[in-house]
């Protein structure tokens, strides 16, 4: 805060170094591949499904698509802050989720609605700082170290709530929250939506997400340009727990329960989406666009298998293969270049 | 050191006998502070204290006790080759799950285990292509493979547990051969024998440290990077597969939803045992250290009656203190608190 | 070298407080209770969200009942799910109570699904030698080394909310809980009666994938109206994995793919799930009301929609009568030595409009 003036005029020349560094990457062959690829992915499964799967392009098809996405989707965005910054994942995005849901629906029942939200607030930045200092202060690896705030946090969860189910009120702000439409459009849709674009500007458009961008691409030249890079971390870690709470809240609404199960496996299915979006696990290259991207399509995807009846193996087997089929264009697109 | 300075009273007879035990001393120091096993030690020491006061039943059953630390850190050992090549193998519930349903489908034992083992192997094969051939993070390629390969065994078995077809054998292989050893745990030795030997005395194991800790500095070296991949990843997927055989003759049946706390379980012994996760560094014997550290303690926490959720505090704890107080970590602490007080400092005659 | 030494020392104590904190929990009253969590704060920073669910942390006054000094009996209980789930939630107390007031000291561990771990907690139980074993499966199919195990110690195995195999039993002393195949069954034969022999069709919305509860449900459903009423037609099915939200989009997907003008009937294997489809009808403006629903459970979700009458119909189950009777049939085993095996199936009371303001199908979470 004080030093950024001090530091800012002394170290503008490397700054200005990552920046460049980042816009000759945004213009190469692999980057407009894989852009191209995950909208040309997604393109051609949406018109073999509006030809071939009957129902498809109804309204409420495309609502069941979007109620499906909104969750994770909110969540995946989050994430992709931890994502680009270099750090692989937060599993602990389980664990958060769940508690958002948990405290969003237990704590109004019992006080109301604004102290839930604050408090889920609080949980948020608690996980945050917390996740952000093991990684950005003490350079552990995030896999573990949100692995480990994963197995805390779902244990405490559940031993101090005793693991109820919690349901809202039938005529409360959250089932209305989770019913209301404007159009034909749900609530959720749209707030999913209005989070993507938000935190897409808050990664292209500010200083905070450039500091995010140029640590993702290069530590040791972001560290060296004055950058107090764990405090990008902290940052890139609390941006994901907002986001993973917001997917809890989302999640909580939708069907007015709650339950510490609820969100099992969001840590592995938000990075799919992520990964499928084509950014990059290494950090540095990818967007907030690109996850909304991933997770619409793998949201269709799974749409078009549940329409056709084929069951759970077959759409997990789908996944699986879509995320290594999606990184080895991207790969082999760098391959060729590089040749 | 303190040692030798103060004691007055050192006999010259007596002083090459010193001398040599100093020499000991400081050769043992030397070996310890190469090793990487330190906090897996410290926190064995720490179970083994807690449980012979509050859980002796942990030493006097003690084959209760080798059969979760077999059941927890089997497919650690596998993971253990990856990781040291700086990759990670995400895969392995999955292939132990898929093994166990391709093992229990066939109708007879031999064939259903060696198809189960070479389904380990292909698995380890087709995730190192992935990552060396075509240039995928392994992350990504083996996340994908937990994805595909957990369908696969919901698609196979028909989303339903398959019985082996001998239950007989099944159960007759779950009872003790030599003394108290069941075959698992003897399995798990032979496993944890080959791979120390392989790791540390063979020079195709200890190109693997090279690959993990340099890679371009290893190819420049003449080691072949491509090769050994593979071969970290077949054995990854090899010991997967052999776990998932081993708990399906045990079970009698083999589970498509098997392995869900696998994953989670053999990172966690292989960390606290000290194997960093970019690779280059660690043993199995760590791992091993490790993964009998989380096995006691579970057994003793389940026989205290702790429930699953405290002790999954408990060991989440315990995780998050072994990645921080790995040695590296500290001093990434150190270098930014100092930092933090040299910014400070600097600010104050200034302003 | 000197902050390596340094952090041995601190992670040795740091770890031996924490032990010693976790294993404090087994006394269960305050104190430890707070230096558990103090002890796990510490580098959790309070991941203290958790702090605001205390207020129903009195409710789960949890651990042995009994204290172990005058408990008559030692029983270890081997259950796949406890607190993580809302059934398991509501089982434990009356199954706690119980055990107190038989003065039955209880040992609880929780595999939570995993075959593998429950074998594990198996081999812990039949070591540490108690008076007896009662047994949940995690995966039926999987559990007869344990009994074999548990036999050969001499360790008499009651079964508990799902039975083994029927090959197994001679190796159990009895068994209390539903008949999940039979719950299926029933609230296929409601789906039978309500649709009176007119031609259908329904969707199907299941519990996790691969779980055995989920797999028995489905079958004794399937099989039953195979058998009673072939003029009820299944037209696509998908699982609900027990939560109400992706049960919801489930449904609705599956109103998408088959018509929603060729739907006359919706069957979900539990309340929760139930719910989450009434949603999805009442999203895209069908009436419930008009479709024969059917499901089973014993949540509060379920009875104020047969009493609203969007749900037509379903089977209840009651956790506490489930937990209670677990501990009661092993406490007669334990004392009375009955010859043959015991079970005792609990009621199949079905639910309609009828009777869902009884109180013996009040809704318990």
């Amino acid at each position: 805060m004080t030093p950024k003036t001090a530091s800012g005029t002394r170290t503008l020349p490397p700054a200005a170094q990552v920046e460049q560094e980042l816009e000759t990457r945004a213009f190469k062959l692999s980057e407009w591949m894989a852009q191209q690829g995950i909208f040309l992915f997604t393109a051609v499964l949406v018109l073999f499904a509006v030809v071939f799967i009957d129902g498809f392009a109804s309204l409420p098809n495309l609502t069941d698509v979007f109620n499906r996405a909104a969750p994770i989707g909110i969540v995946a965005a989050g994430m992709t802050f931890v994502v680009i910054s270099g750090n692989y994942l937060d599993l602990s995005v389980v664990a958060q989720v769940a508690t958002a849901a948990v405290v969003l629906i237990a704590v109004t029942n019992a006080v109301g609605l604004v102290p839930a939200i604050l408090f889920a607030i609080a949980i948020a930045l608690v996980y945050g700082i917390v996740n952000g200092i093991a990684v950005g202060v003490f350079k552990a690896n995030a896999v573990i170290v949100t692995l480990s705030t994963t197995f805390i946090g779902l244990g405490l969860l559940r031993w101090l709530t005793g693991g109820s189910i919690y349901f809202g009120e039938s005529d409360g702000p959250i089932r209305t929250f989770g019913t209301t439409r404007i159009g034909p459009l749900p609530l959720a849709m749209i707030l999913f939506i209005v989070v993507t674009v938000l935190l897409s500007l808050v990664l292209t458009r500010t200083n905070f997400g450039f500091m995010v961008r140029a640590y993702g691409s290069n530590r040791e030249a972001t560290r060296l340009a004055g950058v107090n890079t764990p405090l990008v971390v902290i940052g890139a870690f609390t941006m994901s727990a907002l986001g993973a709470m917001l997917g809890g809240f989302v999640l909580a609404a939708f069907s007015n329960t709650a339950v510490s199960s609820m969100s099992d496996g969001y840590d592995f299915r938000a990075l799919a989406a992520i990964i499928v979006g084509g950014t990059s696990v290494f950090g540095g290259r990818g967007s907030v666009m690109r996850t909304l991207l991933g997770v619409v399509f793998v949201s269709v995807l799974t749409n078009i298998m549940v329409l056709s009846g084929l069951g759970f193996g077959f759409q997990q087997m789908a996944i699986g293969l879509l995320i290594v089929l999606a990184v080895s264009v991207d790969a082999l697109a760098r391959k060729t270049r590089a040749a | 050191m303190s040692q030798t300075q103060t004691d007055p009273r050192p006999p010259s007879e007596e002083q090459a006998d010193l001398s040599t035990s100093d020499g000991l001393v400081a050769r043992v120091r030397l070996i310890l502070s190469r090793r990487t096993e330190g906090r897996a030690v410290a926190l064995l020491m720490v179970v083994w204290v807690f449980t012979l006061l509050f859980e002796p039943l942990v030493w006097t059953s003690y084959e209760v006790t080798l059969g979760r630390i077999a059941l927890v850190g089997l497919v650690a050992l596998g993971l253990t080759a990856v990781i040291l090549m700086g990759e990670l193998d995400l895969a392995v519930a999955s292939t132990l799950a898929v093994s166990g349903v391709i093992m229990a489908s066939f109708d007879s034992l031999a064939v259903g285990v060696l198809a189960a083992l070479a389904t380990g192997l292909i698995v380890g094969a087709v995730n190192a292509f992935f990552v060396v051939v075509v240039g995928i993070n392994s992350f990504i390629a083996t996340l994908g493979m937990l994805f595909f390969l957990r369908g696969a065994a919901f698609v196979i078995s028909g989303e339903a547990p398959v019985r082996i077809a001998d239950v007989d054998a099944g159960i007759a292989f779950g009872q003790p051969v030599i003394g108290p050893l069941t075959p698992r745990m003897l399995l798990f030795i032979v496993a944890f024998v080959a791979l120390y030997i392989f790791l540390s005395h063979v020079r195709v194991g200890r190109e693997f440290y090279a690959v993990g800790g340099n890679r371009q500095a290893a190819r420049d070296a003449g080691i072949p990077v491509v090769r050994r991949v593979f071969t970290g990843f077949m054995i990854s997927g090899f010991i997967s597969a052999l776990a998932g055989v081993i708990n399906t003759l045990e079970r009698t049946a083999a589970d498509p939803t098997a392995g869900s706390t696998v994953l989670l379980a053999s990172f966690a012994a292989a960390i606290i045992g000290g194997v960093l996760l970019n690779g280059g560094r660690g043993s199995v014997f760590g791992t091993l250290i490790g993964a009998s550290a989380l096995g006691m303690l579970q057994v003793a926490l389940t026989l205290s009656g702790v429930q699953v959720d405290v002790q999954n505090i408990v060991i989440g704890s315990v995780l998050l203190l072994a990645v921080i107080t790995d040695p590296s970590s500290l001093r990434a602490a150190a270098v930014t608190a100092r930092g933090l007080f040299r910014s400070r400092s600097e600010r104050q005659p200034t302003g | 070298m000197r902050t390596r030494r340094l952090t041995g020392l601190v992670g040795l104590l740091t770890a031996g407080a924490l032990f010693l904190a976790a294993c404090g929990d087994d006394g269960s009253n305050d104190t430890t209770t707070d230096a558990n969590e103090d002890a796990a704060g510490e580098d959790a920073a309070g991941d203290d969200g958790a702090d605001g669910g205390a207020d129903d942390g009195a409710e789960d006054a949890e651990e042995a009942g009994a204290d172990p000094d005058d408990a008559e009996f030692m029983v270890y209980a081997l259950l796949p799910q406890g607190n993580d789930q809302p059934y398991g939630t509501t089982y434990l107390p009356p199954m706690e109570e119980a055990a107190a007031e038989l003065g039955i000291s209880l040992t609880i561990t929780n595999s939570q699904y995993d075959a593998d771990t429950q074998a594990s907690d198996c081999e812990v139980a039949v070591a540490a030698q108690p008076d007896g074993i009662i047994l949940w499966p995690a995966v039926g199919d999987t559990v007869r080394p344990c009994l074999q195990a548990a036999n050969d110690a001499g360790i008499p195995v009651t079964v508990t909310n799902s039975d083994v195999n029927p090959e197994d039993e001679e190796l159990t002393r009895g068994y209390s809980g539903p008949d999940t195949y039979g719950q299926g069954a029933a609230s296929a034969e409601l789906m039978c009666e309500f649709a009176d022999g007119e031609d259908i069709g329904i969707i199907m919305i299941n519990g996790l994938t691969g779980n055995s509860t989920a797999i028995n449900r489905e079958n004794g459903f399937e099989d039953t109206i195979d058998e009673q009423c072939s003029n009820v037609e299944i037209l696509a099915r998908q699982p609900g994995n027990w939560n109400a939200d992706e049960s919801q989009i489930a449904a609705s997907e599956m109103i998408t793919a088959v018509g929603a003008a060729n739907i006359q009937g919706v069957y979900a294997a539990d309340d929760t799930m139930v719910a989450g489809a009434i949603d999805a009808l009442r999203a895209r403006d069908i009436d419930p009301a008009d479709l024969i629903i059917t499901s089973i459970g014993n949540t509060f979700l379920g009875n104020p929609l047969v009493i609203d009458g969007s749900l037509d119909g379903k089977v209840f189950q009651s956790s506490s009568w489930d937990g209670e009777n677990a501990v009661t049939l092993m406490h007669e085993v334990l004392t009375q030595d009955p010859g043959e095996r015991i079970v005792r199936f609990m009621p199949d009371v079905k639910v309609t409009i009828d009777n869902a303001e009884d109180p013996d199908v009040e809704p318990e979470w």
